[in-house]
């Protein structure tokens, strides 16, 4: 009777929670990735699945949404989510270049310097998607301290060729995309990014992210993905990655490399709530012998699997190269590990007028199909007409450039976004040129450090047959004309001036009569124009 | 003066085919945001790549230009060069007509030196080398004014309403256009009268007029594909979204203001350049070509987005009215303004935005000198242009204004 009794209560607990709780799932991942180069690519993952959910119809913005209980899944974020009714949604904050050449291609292609944001969002709701979009980047400014919000509408595209939903859509999708170029990516970032893990710095492997030493690295960035994995859930996805340099910090100059060595802890115990915690390393693909330590968990043909369980403790995992006394680098042009590289340059000494240059070397036997993404502020104008396309010895080849959309940008409004196709034959290097017209501000558009120059957003660009391996060019920085910012009561006073003499000088001309003045014995008689003439 | 005159043909020739162009191409004194040459073959792309050149702010020239350009006329090149030349020339052309309906004579030595002075006005060539389509609202300013001389009503009125389209400050020029036909070009400044003709007889013109620029409108609507173009272009002239630097007033003074006072001031500045055109008529209803030559000066100091060819226009036109040169107060002192604004704006200019060793105000201050320059001889020629009814004054008696 007893037992029955305690049976019931513990079903009744269990039916309850089910019908508060939604069913949560909470996965980590480490993939660490020794190069070729010496470096060490890291890249944490901290999945969240929200089973059975789906995102909130943009319909019912006007109604009361169900409350919201989550055991694993980050309130701050689910909150958000569902006031603005977001389906998919991806936010990078990344520090540096990413160098595709000698690094291959990321985990997370979002590896664009500076911050990017795009959401995809139902369309249908009371507010605006607009108005929307501005509200997201207004609450991710605030929940990751970053400065979002300066991507109003001069730096928003939606460019749905390159950035297609990786989830599940509702009806009546639109996409929002903005880059801040500028943004650097800290701690501040970092610290309200941990809040959002389940087991944050304590345990688990968010245990091994100490700021100093992630953002030492020669590459470092954070990722929030969001998207609705349709008949699964809205999956949460939190990243980190960083490019780490044995070589850089060993004394020997050797590019040996523990979990201590390269983040100052070790992974102390597993994270409780963690369905599956693995440490992911790849060695590089050479001949020279290395040691792994510990022993993997589970080995596969180009990976050591370990597992993070509940009888972790204090896990260090060292690669080391006993053979090698020091690492001396590969040559760096022997071979790329990319596609294809992409040089993308701003000449000209003007301040008025440059060149933009983008050239593109395919590194691979075969023909590559790549979509060209340019999305620039209206600071900088693009002359189509004088675009060229040219081959090997300057040769034109115009019809590598194909499948072209334009949007003009309006000034002080909304920038330009520009996606063509870009055919690269074998093993050939193509250039991209065209003359660009740099903008003239009003006073107050400039920023306060406005001899510094414009970052302006790096160019994308997608392959046509893999979509997943998106490249990044290097920000650019511009120099645009600047007022003299001290001077608008002068410029006031001096224009206004110069009006006000040639107008009352033409008013005095046309309002007076024209008079003959008789001058004699210092007595001045005057006559009426008439009257002169009748004489 | 035949030779003179065929040097002077020749030598814009020689100008036109030389590399001279490609450097003056994108010069922001020669060519603004609505007439350069660049611009115009990036709208041609668009238009013809099946983007709408009106949706962004890089194009906006009025579609008669994208229509002709795109179809008929050649937009590249050295024929486009010779084309330039050939506007130019006609202009020249007009003007001679225009002097020989003000003097009533069928040809006069005074030709070639008309000729001549449009020619070889700097301020004329210059945007013309550089392919500014300024070039073709000059030409069709001093056309429908060779017309209304004529007293043409149709074709002046027609030529009006193609250059009111392309720039809308021409619209200033109706009113005295419209006077001049009713009336006569030859001068009578000497001897001031009222208005001679019923100002009711206006109306049928204004009504053609309005008809022909009606129908420009739809059919620019008909190759743009809608409204969009009239924010692009007409818009531009009020609103101001294009701050690249030009020799008039209106660029520096909106890149420097509040941004609460943009508004207002542009405002201001839209208004202040309308009132002109009733006091301008009506003090010299008598001469109304006068009348005509006096707006365009006052348009080339106060528009939006001039460029050199503005005031080169007015500049010209003094040869048209020798009766007033005795008359002049300062000649000296506006000529060497001029020559100071014209040695100082390129200087500038190229310190600020090429080598970066001046800033901004060094090129504000020789536009505000321009300004002076182009003010002082319109004042000087409005006030010549009152005084030649007074005649010759001994030393016993003092000309002033009471």
């Amino acid at each position: 009777m007893q037992w029955l009794f305690l049976f019931s209560i513990a079903l009744a607990t269990c039916s309850a929670s089910w019908a508060a709780h939604i069913d949560e799932e909470y996965n980590e991942e480490l993939v660490l990735r020794a190069l070729p180069n010496g470096k060490l690519a890291a890249r944490f993952a901290f999945s969240t699945l929200l089973k059975g959910t789906t995102p909130r119809p943009p319909t019912k913005l006007s109604s009361d949404d169900a409350s919201q209980h989550y055991t694993l899944f980050p309130l701050a974020l689910g909150q958000l989510l569902r006031e603005y009714a977001v389906t998919e949604l991806h936010l990078t904050l990344n520090a540096g270049k990413w160098d595709y050449d000698s690094w291959g291609y990321p985990d997370e292609p979002g590896v664009g310097t500076g911050a990017e944001l795009w959401t995809w969002m139902g369309d249908g709701a009371p507010t605006s998607i607009d108005e929307r979009w501005k509200a997201i980047q207004n609450a991710f400014a605030g929940l990751f301290c970053a400065s979002l919000g300066g991507m109003d509408t001069q730096r928003t595209t939606s460019p749905t060729r390159a950035f297609p939903p990786t989830g599940a859509m509702p009806h009546n999708a639109r996409l929002r995309h903005a880059t801040l170029p500028a943004e650097n990516v800290c701690t501040e970032n970092l610290t309200p990014f941990l809040k959002l893990l389940p087991c944050p710095a304590h345990a688990g492997i968010a245990a091994l992210l100490a700021p100093h030493r992630v953002f030492d690295a020669d590459w470092h960035g954070l990722g929030v993905h969001v998207r609705w994995r349709a008949g699964v859930g809205v999956e949460l996805v939190l990243t980190v990655q960083a490019v780490m340099d044995p070589v850089r910090t060993s004394v020997e100059g050797k590019r040996d490399w523990s979990l201590r060595s390269l983040f100052d802890r070790t992974v102390p115990r597993a994270c409780p709530v963690a369905s599956s915690s693995h440490i992911k390393v790849f060695p590089p693909s050479s001949a020279v012998a290395l040691a792994l330590t510990p022993e993997p968990f589970w080995k596969g043909a180009a990976e050591a699997v370990y597992e993070v369980s509940q009888d972790t403790s204090d896990l260090d995992i060292a690669m080391r190269w006993p053979e090698e006394a020091k690492f001396t680098h590969p040559d760096r042009n022997l071979s790329s590990l990319s596609d294809f590289s992409v040089r993308r340059t701003l000449q000209g000494t003007t301040q008025t007028h440059g060149r933009l240059t983008v050239v593109l070397r395919n590194n691979r036997q075969t023909e590559i199909q790549t979509l060209y993404l340019e999305t620039m502020p209206w600071h900088v104008e693009f002359y189509l007409h004088t675009l060229t396309v040219t081959c090997l010895g300057g040769k034109p080849c115009d019809h590598l450039f194909s499948n072209m959309t334009y949007i003009p940008p309006v000034p002080h409004a909304k920038p330009a976004l520009l996606q063509a196709v870009l055919t690269l034959p074998p093993l050939a290097t193509v250039r991209l040129s065209m003359n660009v017209r740099k903008s003239f501000l009003r006073y107050t558009e400039h920023p306060p450090d406005a001899q510094r120059g414009w970052e302006l957003p790096p160019a994308v660009f997608i392959p046509v047959d893999s979509a997943a391996r998106r490249m990044y060019t290097s920000p650019l920085l511009v120099d645009l004309p600047t007022p003299d910012f001290s001077m608008p009561y002068n410029v006031i006073i001096m224009s206004c001036t110069l009006i006000a003499l040639l107008f009352g000088s033409l008013f005095n001309l046309f309002t007076r009569r024209f008079v003959v003045v008789k001058v004699y014995e210092d007595v001045a008689r005057t006559v009426d124009v008439d009257d002169t003439k009748r004489k | 003066m035949a030779f003179q005159l065929a040097f002077a043909v020749l030598l814009r020739l020689g100008l036109a085919l030389s590399p001279l162009r490609l450097i003056l191409k994108d010069d922001d004194l020669l060519s603004s945001p609505l007439t350069s040459h660049s611009r115009l073959r990036e709208g041609i792309y668009l238009f013809q790549h099946g983007i709408d050149p009106y949706s962004g702010g890089t194009f906006r020239h009025s579609p008669l230009f994208l229509s002709t350009f795109a179809t008929v006329l050649p937009s590249s090149g050295v024929v486009c060069a010779l084309l330039w030349l050939l506007v130019d020339a006609a202009g020249a052309w007009a003007l001679v007509q225009i002097w020989r309906a003000r003097s009533r004579l069928k040809s006069s030595r005074r030709d070639e030196v008309i000729a001549a002075t449009y020619l070889l006005n700097p301020y004329i060539f210059l945007p013309s080398l550089s392919l500014s389509t300024s070039t073709f609202e000059t030409t069709l300013h001093l056309i429908s004014l060779m017309f209304a001389s004529q007293g043409q009503a149709s074709p002046a009125l027609l030529i009006l309403a193609i250059s009111t389209n392309l720039s809308l400050p021409s619209l200033m020029l109706l009113p005295p256009t419209m006077l001049l036909l009713l009336t006569d070009p030859v001068s009578h400044l000497a001897s001031p009268k009222p208005f001679p003709a019923k100002l009711t007889k206006t109306l049928p013109l204004l009504v053609e007029f309005l008809a022909y620029f009606a129908v420009l409108v739809l059919a620019c609507s008909l190759v743009a594909g809608g409204w969009g173009w009239i924010e692009s272009t007409w818009g531009a002239g009020i609103l101001l979204p294009d701050l690249t630097p030009n020799p008039g007033l209106w660029w520096y003074f909106f890149t420097e203001m509040f941004d609460y006072f943009r508004p207002f001031f542009l405002m201001v500045f839209t208004m202040h350049l309308l009132i002109y055109v009733a006091p301008v008529c009506i003090k010299y209803q008598h001469d109304p070509l006068y009348a005509t030559f006096l707006l365009l000066g006052i348009i080339a100091i106060f528009k939006p987005y001039p460029t050199l060819s503005d005031p080169g226009l007015f500049l010209s036109l003094i040869a048209l009215f020798p009766e007033t040169y005795p008359h002049l107060r300062y000649p000296i002192v506006t000529t060497l303004l001029h020559l100071h604004a014209a040695l100082l704006l390129p200087l500038f200019h190229h310190l600020w935005l090429a080598t970066g060793t001046g800033n901004a105000n060094f090129f504000y201050a020789s536009t505000l000198v321009f300004g002076i320059a182009n003010g002082g001889a319109l004042l000087d020629c409005a006030w010549a242009g009152l005084r030649v009814a007074i005649g010759e004054a001994d030393e016993r008696w003092v000309v002033l204004q009471e």
